[in-house]
């Protein structure tokens, strides 16, 4: 893990990584969003790190923050954050294909744009959805059909 | 040749869950498909942020019909970090116990969708009549066949009595003789090999590049489970073999499917020896405190992944799931290229397809 963390400091020699460890092994570091790709290169390029677990994507209040978590014998999480004024980052599909469902899932869940995907359609929610991003704090869910209820028995 | 466009799905014909597919034929044979998911999505992660971490047990065992309680497993043990809670060993060992039967039934549970896919009814009787014995160990265990509701945050809510340990062990080991049973089926039939081998092919490469995980990296030749890679509740103490094959088709998932059973019997019985005594869960409190956690769990299909964050409220903040299926959805495509439409069954049946997983 020290190994990785020294590789990624020295490609980007001026972000600071706040290395956290997490419980269950795992390690958090935090990266500006227009490094990240090149940092997903060197991880799977230098260090064999290709089990891409998952992209979670979350709004904290305060932007929306997309974690890659990696695992091989030990975790290892990808953090950045997106304003809300440009959500938008290069998609990772080029170097691990199986990124795929997890962008499209933030794209449709958070709003986000993965500049580059092959194929940037909705893969969980209808086709014709209109009810905005589900996973953003401002969603209001649907109002639930009014039940017809019981006639009352006399 | 023309080319012509088969739809199939959403109400599937083979499997009871839905999933359309748009494949491309030349023929007979299949030449490019397109899939779509999301026709049971369910909203459990935004679900999940609205309800307390208690309630939150009962919505987590329902994203999944078949493995429920590794669902549960993984957001405890999640939700046990964060608040720094010690479990007491023996609903430990409970835990895992229940894991291990789960995997079995999955198992067999999958064995029979094979079978009855590619038209050996027999095994498929076969495999659903001896999965009741897990079934029935399961529900004398919890008091559910395949909704355990075990799992607490701090522990587990079942305890097991001399009795249950008596009778459980005899169960155990008749099951054990009928996979073998079924191993010297899969082993040796060649109705069954002419099927199964070559077909549903996934080269190491996919595996590694679609981040694939599970029995079907293991049948690739893929040496990866967490249960020894990265130890969670008590498999550092059990003693068991990683099952991995070569061939990468269906018939290797297959094998590699039940001999992970046998090694699961093997697990079972090693828990029911060595259990410890003491309590079986601690009292947890209503809050958590603010932080967040990774936790990984082996499911009977692959590595669950869970990331749970908490503000210090008794509600979570983000709860997000990833479940195997959705890596081996990914790759689906490229095991359906170039196959003989005959085949496409037993192509979607060998990878052990989840709907109601991958949707959440």
């Amino acid at each position: 893990m020290d190994a990785i963390l020294n590789s990624l400091q020295l490609a980007f020699p001026d972000d600071e990584f706040e290395p956290r460890h997490v419980p269950f092994d795992e390690t958090f570091i935090t990266l500006p969003a227009n490094h990240l790709h090149a940092a997903v290169e060197i991880l799977v390029a230098q260090f064999d790190l290709h089990h891409l677990s998952t992209i979670t994507g979350q709004d904290t209040g305060d932007a929306i923050e997309l974690l890659y978590h990696f695992w091989r014998g030990k975790g290892l999480t990808l953090r950045t954050a997106l304003p809300y004024a440009s959500l938008s980052i290069a998609t990772v599909t080029d170097v691990i294909v199986g990124a795929a469902f997890y962008e499209r899932e933030i794209m449709e869940m958070l709003g986000v744009t993965f500049e580059g995907h092959p194929e940037p359609k909705p893969l969980f929610l209808p086709d014709d959805w209109a009810g905005g991003e589900p996973l953003r704090k401002t969603f209001v869910p649907l109002a639930e059909p009014e039940s017809p209820g019981k006639e009352p028995v006399e | 040749m023309t080319r012509m466009t088969i739809p199939i799905g959403p109400q599937h014909p083979l499997l009871k869950e839905p999933l359309s597919f748009l494949l491309s034929v030349e023929g007979e044979r299949v030449v490019d498909s397109a899939m779509r998911i999301g026709y049971v999505h369910r909203g459990i992660e935004r679900l999940c942020q609205q309800r307390t971490y208690i309630q939150n047990i009962h919505l987590l065992e329902r994203v999944c019909g078949i493995c429920s309680h590794i669902h549960t497993t993984t957001y405890c043990q999640g939700v046990e970090m964060l608040l720094g809670l010690e479990v007491p060993l023996r609903g430990l060992y409970l835990r895992t116990l229940l894991c291990e039967l789960e995997r079995i039934h999955s198992h067999l549970l999958w064995l029979g969708v094979l079978t009855k896919n590619i038209g050996f009814d027999t095994i498929f009787m076969y495999a659903w009549r001896d999965r009741e014995i897990v079934l029935d160990i399961m529900e004398d265990l919890s008091g559910g066949r395949v909704s355990h509701a075990v799992n607490l945050i701090g522990g587990v809510r079942i305890d097991i009595d001399e009795r249950q340990v008596a009778e459980t062990g005899p169960q155990l080991y008749d099951l054990a003789r009928q996979v073998q049973k079924l191993l010297g089926v899969i082993e040796n039939e060649q109705t069954f090999k002419v099927r199964t081998q070559k077909v549903g092919f996934i080269p190491p490469e996919h595996v590694r590049s679609y981040c694939m995980v599970g029995p079907v990296a293991r049948a690739s030749g893929t040496d990866v489970d967490l249960r020894r890679d990265a130890p969670y509740a008590v498999y550092d103490r059990l003693d068991f073999n990683v099952v991995t094959h070569q061939d990468g088709d269906v018939w290797a998932r297959t094998l590699v499917r039940m001999q992970e059973c046998v090694e699961s019997l093997r697990m079972c019985h090693q828990i029911l020896d060595e259990l410890p005594a003491g309590p079986t869960s601690v009292r947890a409190p209503r809050k958590v405190p603010a932080g967040e956690v990774v936790s990984r769990c082996e499911a009977p299909r692959g590595e669950v992944i869970y990331y749970i964050r908490s503000d210090g409220t008794e509600r979570p903040a983000r709860v997000k799931v990833r479940t195997p299926t959705l890596t081996s959805l990914m790759a689906l495509h490229e095991q359906l290229r170039d196959v003989n439409i005959a085949d496409v069954s037993v192509v979607l049946s060998g990878v052990d397809l989840c709907i109601a997983c991958a949707d959440r």
